[in-house]
């Protein structure tokens, strides 16, 4: 791909990327009855979203696509640790950790 | 809406997006360091990131330029991945929507999976406006200048930081984190159970698209719970 053909690309991405991200922000307004409408739905968007971001990587290893029992391992401590802690930087590092010491030690 | 009164929300948000930083700061290597290894110029990439600012995407595309993919399928599949943002600007939208132009523009640009991560948990939501504007721009400005610099690290680097670290995992870490935080009844655990487990199922699906049926499936699922316990609730009246 070229220089310009590439410039072009990311400026075309950029772009979509920005109107995603202004979408509802901007037509609020015009979508206020149908956004409280859908409120109940929304409520239920942020564990849907979450979850579906965080739990393949999770289980699934990232090279060989099968499931990584030490990383299940990994996000088992940080769900307990998250259960019990506010700061999330304990359930991280207790995450990371396992796996360090997982690796190290198998 | 002055800096002055607001200063306290301001820096809350500031020290909440803090321990996220962890997470990006090697994914933000990886994306610099990667940028360089397919051959981009340093200004190439400091510029697509400015562009995008979607590191997921943006890995996606060197991925999709490697392969010699068609322009088309390289635009739709980073429009297919960012779509979650139009998740996130329906949940920010009654903070951002009412502000001016030049504020809420650029407030949208710098929306995140972090920002919204910290912003959407209901203790956030509950907070009055001003306060929910402030906070979420205290986290969104750490989070946007600190992505450009790992970056920038990343493409001063390169790829001398042991892989073995596998640091990059401290970032589904962080969101199973945050994800604890937004189960408060068993409608919640069932949507993050249901949508968790089928993002596994459906990851070999093209385009990402297994990652949006996943978040439908679990609002579905959801929604139909909540409905038959309203309905059990009638029943006993």
């Amino acid at each position: 791909m070229s220089d310009m053909t590439l410039w072009l690309l990311f400026a075309i991405c950029g772009l979509l990327t920005f109107s995603i991200r202004l979408s509802f922000v901007q037509l609020h307004g015009h979508l206020a009855k149908h956004l409280e409408r859908v409120q109940p739905v929304l409520a239920l968007l942020p564990p849907a979203v979450l979850a579906a971001l965080c739990i393949p990587p999770i289980v699934l290893n990232s090279h060989s696509a099968a499931v990584d029992w030490l990383q299940v391992m990994a996000g088992l401590v940080t769900l307990l640790l998250a259960v019990r802690f506010k700061s999330i930087i304990w359930p991280i590092l207790g995450g990371m950790c396992v796996l360090w010491a997982g690796r190290y030690f198998l | 809406m002055s800096f002055q009164e607001y200063r306290e929300s301001f820096w809350l948000g500031v020290k909440d997006m803090l321990p996220l930083l962890s997470g990006v700061l090697p994914f933000g290597l990886i994306t610099g360091a990667n940028g360089i290894a397919l051959g981009l110029s340093p200004e190439q990439v400091f510029g697509m990131t400015m562009l995008f600012f979607a590191g997921s995407a943006q890995l996606a595309a060197y991925q999709l330029i490697q392969d010699n993919a068609a322009f088309v399928v390289i635009v739709l599949t980073t429009v297919v991945i960012n779509l979650r943002f139009a998740i996130y600007s329906a949940t920010m939208a009654p903070t951002l929507h009412p502000l001016k132009k030049r504020y809420r523009w650029p407030l949208a640009y710098m929306l995140t999976d972090q920002s919204y991560g910290l912003c959407s948990s209901p203790e956030r939501q509950s907070a009055g406006l001003p306060e929910r504007v402030w906070y979420y721009f205290g986290g969104a400005i750490v989070m946007c200048s600190f992505w450009v610099m790992a970056v920038l690290l990343g493409v001063a680097v390169g790829a001398s930081i042991p892989p073995e670290w596998s640091l990059e995992f401290s970032i589904p870490l962080a969101f199973l984190a945050m994800l604890v935080g937004t189960v408060r009844n068993r409608t919640l655990l069932l949507v993050a159970v249901a949508s968790g487990a089928f993002a596994v199922l459906l990851r070999p699906l093209p385009l990402n698209m297994g990652f949006i049926a996943a978040v439908m499936i679990g609002v579905g699922v959801g929604h139909v719970a909540s409905k038959l316990r309203r309905r059990g609730a009638d029943l006993y009246e």
